[in-house]
């Protein structure tokens, strides 16, 4: 790993971190309510016998149960999911081509980027149906984590990612346009080159376009860009579905 | 002034937060407590309803929390105002102090009885400078009748 590598995942755990406060929050929160409502409870019920009184505070707390029990479940559910992408990204010595379906990857890939786009970037999905297609998922997803940090970076203030999926003669396809600054002309042939970057610092995820193309070929894909300055740039993952298909069958 | 004559305000974009801390409200505290999930909705209800202290989460869609505790600022200068945030850094901290007259910088996960605690100055806080204001404005009141006064006695001793 290089040390712009490095420094990018580090702002991406940095990124993650704070997208777990979320319902770490609400889990510590409900705790406490929960130590709580169990020495009200305890309270009540170390008299003999229960008045009338009680009875209704004893509604009450069960209703806070409720609640309690319901937002722990969102909250488990969130924390489960976020932790569930980065297992997705992490598995980089996959050494074996599996049967993917694409749009998870670009999902866990998402849900990754969450603190990165929310907020600042509507994400237009347009998927088609998919034949499921046969490669290493976990570095397919770096690619696809690298093309969305880059499409979220070209875009400075507010803009719009349109994630585009598509089978056409015997390859998949996933484009994803961004309405950001675009890429200029001299510079667009130079993109795919290992080591090329016009950022002024390293902030992407760094695994650079160079080393995107070489993934994709890897797997008997291309890679494509089309761009035009001050429109925005799309770049075209296409992929051989391969024996996939013969897997997916099975 | 009593918890119950209080209203707390709390705007979080995610339903869980919200949900958790009225649940911790109600159970110890006798505050009204209301909650939004829309920042923009939160804004509206603070020209309808009476409200002492404000916690607003910072990163949400429609607007983040600084902008919308300035927004609150701006309508109701004396309601106390509260960020509770999982994206703690300096610079928003700063921001926040400067721009929407920050009372109190809460980090997520929170701990309740440090909130509970915050509420509570932040209640007496906005009830102080409400006094303050209404003492004020019966100086102001009194210093106006006095000026009457004085008026009226220069005309009938000239």
């Amino acid at each position: 790993m290089t040390e712009h590598e490095r420094g990018s995942l580090q702002e991406l755990m940095a990124g993650l971190a704070h997208e777990l406060y979320t319902p770490l929050g609400a889990i510590r929160s409900n705790r406490d309510v929960l130590q709580r409502v169990i020495a009200r409870l305890s309270d009540i019920l170390a008299d003999e016998a229960v008045e009338e009184d009680e009875v209704e505070q004893i509604r009450g707390l069960v209703k806070t149960l409720d609640e309690v029990v319901e937002v722990d479940q969102l909250a488990v559910d969130m924390i489960t999911d976020l932790v569930a992408s980065v297992r997705d990204h992490g598995r980089t010595d996959e050494a074996i081509k599996r049967s993917v379906d694409l749009h998870e990857g670009l999902e866990s890939t998402l849900l990754l980027l969450g603190h990165e786009l929310k907020h600042r970037i509507e994400v237009v999905k347009e998927y088609s149906d998919l034949p499921r297609v046969e490669c290493f998922p976990s570095q397919l997803n770096q690619v696809f984590t690298n093309l969305l940090l880059n499409a979220s970076q070209a875009i400075a203030d507010e803009g719009t990612i349109t994630i585009r999926s598509y089978a056409a003669a015997g390859d998949v396809v996933v484009e994803i346009s961004d309405t950001g600054s675009g890429i200029a002309p001299q510079d667009l042939e130079r993109v795919f080159d290992v080591g090329f970057t016009t950022k002024p610092t390293p902030s992407g995820i760094g695994l650079g376009l160079g080393i995107c193309r070489e993934i994709v070929e890897r797997q008997g894909g291309r890679i494509e860009v089309e761009s035009r300055v001050g429109e925005g740039s799309t770049f075209r993952v296409i992929l051989p579905v391969g024996a996939g298909e013969a897997s997916a069958a099975r | 002034m009593s918890e119950k004559n209080t209203t707390v305000l709390i705007v979080d974009d995610e339903e869980m937060v919200t949900t958790a801390l009225r649940s911790f409200l109600q159970l110890e505290t006798s505050y009204r407590v209301l909650t939004f999930n829309s920042p923009l909705e939160a804004l509206e209800s603070t020209d309808l309803e009476w409200i002492d202290v404000v916690v607003a989460d910072f990163m949400m869609p429609e607007m983040d929390g600084i902008t919308f505790l300035k927004a609150v600022r701006e309508r109701r200068p004396e309601v106390t105002r509260i960020l509770l945030t999982g994206y703690a850094d300096k610079e928003n901290a700063i921001r926040a102090i400067n721009e929407a007259g920050l009372y109190y910088y809460l980090e997520k996960p929170w701990d309740n009885d440090h909130l509970q605690l915050v509420l509570r100055n932040g209640a007496e806080r906005t009830a102080l400078f409400r006094e303050l204001d209404a003492k004020v404005s019966e100086l102001e009141s009194a210093h106006d009748d006095l000026a009457g006064i004085r008026e009226r006695l220069i005309r009938a001793l000239l």
